[in-house]
C-alpha cells in the first residue's frame, strides 16, 4: 500500500512537470518560474522548501527520543524566518537578481566575487542536498522491509529528481513543493487532532503520560545535550543560516515584487510556525503510543517515529487503518524529500550555469538558448553527483551534513550578505576573505568534531566515526567559533584591501537606493548586468 | 505591481523620503533583530544552564521550558505581524523616494 500510494504521488508530480514543461521557455522560467509565482503560492512553496524530512521525520523522533530538547530544533528552525524575514528577504529581491553572486558582484564591482559565491552556493547545497538522499535511502530501505537497499533507493529518488528539475524547471519544483507542503500540513494536522482526541484535548495530559512513562526528566532540558554550549552553538547555527541558504534565498526571486517576498516570507512562518508547534505534540505522542524501543528498533535515529505513530494512531500494526496510516505518512515523507531535493537541485544548478558557466566562462556572452540547454545538463551534473556522493556516503551518520550545511551558510554566506547590504566599506577582498575564510573554517573544526572523530566499540558496525580517535573539538556544530571567525574574516579582508578598490562607495550608495526602493525592478527579474 | 523602472547608470535620487526610508528602516531592522536574538537565546541559555527552571511545572504538567517555547512561536508571529505593519510605511516611503 505504501508503494501505491507513493507512486500516485509520483504520477501527480510528475504530471505537473510535464505541464510545467510546456510552459518553460526560457532561461529566467527555468531559474525562477519567470518571477510569475504568487506570494500565497511562494509562501507556501517556501514552508514546502523548508520542513524537509529532517523536519518531519527527524525532530519527531528527537522528541520521542530526547524528550524537551528534540524540541529546541523546531524552535530554532522557526525563529530562523525571523532573520530571513527582517534582513534578507526584501533588499535581495529588490536587487532583482538570480543568485547571490549576482548580488555580490552588483555591489562589490568585481568578477572575482561571482566565482566564491558560486562556489559556496553549490558546497551549502551539496551538504544538504547529500543528507536529503541518503536519507530517501534509507526511509524506501525500512519500509521494504530491506527489498529495495540504498544502493537502489538512492540512484532512484536521484533520478525522479533530475526529471523534475530538467524537465519542468522551477515551475514544476514548485508545484511540487506546494503539493507536498499541504498533503504534511494536513497529515501533521490529523495526526495532532487523533493525539489530542486520545489524551482529552490537553497537553498537559500527554505530557503526563510521557512522565509516567520516562520520568521528570525527560520533561524538561538536558537529555541530550549535557553541554549548553552545544545547545547555544546549534541554535547559532540554526538561526543565523538560514538567511544565508541557497535554495531559501533563491525562493525570494520566484515572485514579482519585494513586497511578495515579504507576505511569502509571513505566509511562510504561518505554516512552519504550526507545523513546527505540532512536533511537540507528535513527538511526544509517539514516545507514549509507540514506544521508544519500537522506534529505535525500526531506525536507530528514530527516523521512524512519525511513520510509527500514524500506524498506532489509525488502529495499530496489523489493522487496516493502521496500515493506511503507515503508508499515507510514509508517501507523503517520500515526497518530502523529493521536494527538498529538487529545490536544492535547481539552487545548485542554477549557480552554476548562471555565475560560473555565463558569468566566469562566457564572461556573460552566453545566447539564452546556451544558457539553457547548459542549465539542464547542469541538473543532470548536480544529480549525478548528488546520487554518487549519496551512494558513498550511505552508511555515514546524515543529521551532522545537514547541521554542517546550516553552520557552513552562516559562517560563509550570512556575513558577506550582511555586509554588502550594511556596510558602506565593505569590499571584494572582504567578500573572499569572508566566504574562503568563513568555509575553510567550519570545516575545519566540524573535521576535528565528534561528528568525524571518535572512538567506537570494536563491535560497532554502523554510524562508525570516520577518524578513530578522540575529537579535538568538542562540540558538534562549530557555528560559535565558525560564525564570529566568518565574519572576523570579511572584516579583516575589507580592511586589508580597502585602498585596491576604487568606487566602492558610489557602487553602495547605488545598491543601497535599489534595496531599499525597488527601483530598476520591472515586475520580472532585471537583466544580468 | 509595476515599480517604475529607473534609467540604469542614472545616480540614485536623493530627497528626503529617502534619507527617512534608510533611517527609518536601519533602525527598525537593528531594533526588531536584536529583540529577537536576544528573547532567543534566552531559551537555550536557560535550557543550558538552569534545567530546575525549564522542569518547573508551571500548569498541569506542562513544564517552564514548554511554556517558554511555545511563547517564542508567539514572538515570532508578533514580530512578523509588526514588521508587517511596518513595511506599509517603508513602501510609502519607498515609492516617494522615486518620484
Amino acid at each position: 500500500m505504501t508503494f501505491l500510494l507513493a507512486a500516485v504521488i509520483v504520477a501527480i508530480t510528475l504530471g505537473i512537470t510535464f505541464w510545467a514543461s510546456r510552459r518553460n521557455t526560457s532561461a529566467s522560467d527555468f531559474y525562477v518560474a519567470g518571477g510569475r509565482i504568487s506570494a500565497p503560492q511562494n509562501g507556501i512553496a517556501i514552508a514546502g522548501d523548508y520542513m524537509s524530512a529532517a523536519s518531519f521525520l527527524g525532530i519527531t523522533g528527537l522528541i520521542a527520543l530526547n524528550g524537551y530538547d528534540g524540541f529546541m530544533y523546531s524552535v530554532g528552525w522557526f525563529i530562523a524566518y525571523l532573520t530571513v524575514l527582517f534582513i534578507v528577504a526584501e533588499p535581495l529581491r529588490n536587487l532583482g537578481k538570480y543568485t547571490l553572486a549576482d548580488m555580490l558582484v552588483y555591489r562589490l564591482k568585481d568578477p572575482r566575487v561571482r566565482t566564491y559565491a558560486a562556489i559556496s552556493t553549490i558546497v551549502v547545497s551539496s551538504f544538504y542536498m547529500i543528507a536529503q538522499v541518503v536519507g530517501a535511502g534509507s526511509l524506501i530501505s525500512l519500509l521494504s522491509g530491506g527489498a529495495i537497499g540504498p544502493s537502489l533507493a538512492i540512484p532512484l529518488v536521484g533520478v525522479l529528481m533530475i526529471i523534475y528539475v530538467v524537465v519542468g524547471g522551477m515551475l514544476a519544483t514548485t508545484w511540487v513543493q506546494i503539493i507536498k507542503a499541504v498533503l504534511l500540513m494536513f497529515a501533521t494536522i490529523v495526526m495532532t487532532v487523533l493525539i489530542l482526541n486520545r489524551f482529552g484535548w490537553s497537553f498537559s495530559n500527554l505530557l503526563g503520560a510521557v512522565e509516567q512513562r520516562n520520568g521528570a526528566e525527560f520533561l524538561g532540558a538536558g537529555v541530550k545535550y549535557k553541554n549548553p554550549i552545544d545547545l547555544i552553538s546549534l541554535g547559532l547555527a540554526l538561526v543565523l543560516g538560514t538567511a544565508g541558504l541557497p535554495h531559501i534565498l533563491v525562493r525570494f526571486y520566484t515572485v514579482p515584487t519585494a513586497q511578495d517576498a515579504r507576505k511569502s516570507v509571513v505566509w511562510a512562518m504561518v505554516l512552519i510556525g504550526a507545523f513546527y508547534v505540532m512536533t511537540a505534540f507528535m513527538g511526544n505522542a509517539a514516545n507514549v503510543l509507540v514506544g521508544k524501543d519500537t522506534i529505535t528498533t525500526a531506525n536507530a535515529a528514530g527516523n521512524m517515529a512519525a511513520p510509527l505513530l500514524a500506524q498506532a494512531l489509525f488502529g495499530g500494526a496489523g489493522t487496516v487503518g493502521g496500515e493506511f496510516g503507515l503508508a499515507f505518512v510514509t508517501a507523503v515523507a517520500f515526497a518530502t524529500i523529493l521536494a527538498v531535493v529538487a529545490g536544492l537541485t535547481i539552487a545548485a544548478s542554477t549557480s552554476f550555469t548562471h555565475d560560473i558557466y555565463k558569468g566566469v566562462i562566457r564572461k556573460g556572452q552566453a545566447t539564452e538558448q546556451q544558457e539553457f540547454r547548459v542549465a539542464r545538463l547542469a541538473t543532470v551534473a548536480v544529480g549525478v553527483v548528488a546520487i554518487l556522493l549519496g551512494l558513498a556516503a550511505q552508511t555515514q551518520n546524515v543529521a551532522f551534513l545537514v547541521a554542517l550545511a546550516f553552520a557552513i551558510a552562516a559562517s560563509s554566506n550570512l556575513p558577506v550578505i550582511l555586509f554588502t547590504l550594511f556596510w558602506r566599506r565593505f569590499n571584494a577582498t572582504g567578500a573572499i576573505w569572508g566566504i574562503v575564510g568563513g568555509i575553510l573554517t567550519c570545516l575545519a573544526l566540524i573535521a576535528v568534531s565528534p561528528n568525524i572523530r571518535g572512538i567506537d566499540p570494536p563491535e560497532k558496525t554502523t554510524g562508525r566515526h570516520l577518524v578513530q580517535a578522540p575529537a579535538i573539538f568538542p562540540l558538534e556544530n562549530p557555528g560559535i567559533v565558525s560564525i564570529p571567525a566568518g565574519f572576523a574574516f570579511a572584516v579583516l579582508g575589507t580592511l586589508l584591501g580597502a585602498r585596491r578598490r576604487e568606487g566602492t562607495e558610489q557602487a553602495f550608495e547605488e545598491m543601497q537606493f535599489r534595496a531599499y526602493t525597488g527601483a530598476g525592478v520591472d515586475g520580472t527579474v532585471a537583466a544580468h548586468d | 505591481m509595476t515599480v517604475s523602472r529607473l534609467q540604469s547608470g542614472s545616480p540614485p535620487v536623493r530627497n528626503a523620503a529617502y534619507a527617512r526610508l534608510v533611517a527609518e528602516r536601519t533602525r527598525f531592522t537593528v531594533i526588531m533583530t536584536v529583540t529577537f536574538l536576544v528573547l532567543y537565546f534566552m531559551l537555550p541559555i536557560l535550557a543550558g544552564y538552569n534545567k530546575p527552571l525549564m522542569a518547573t511545572k508551571v500548569f498541569g504538567n506542562v513544564t517552564f521550558g514548554y511554556v517558554f517555547a511555545f511563547l517564542e512561536f508567539v514572538m515570532g508571529w508578533v514580530m512578523a505581524a509588526i514588521y508587517v505593519v511596518k513595511a506599509r510605511t517603508f513602501d510609502r516611503l519607498a515609492a516617494e523616494a522615486q518620484r
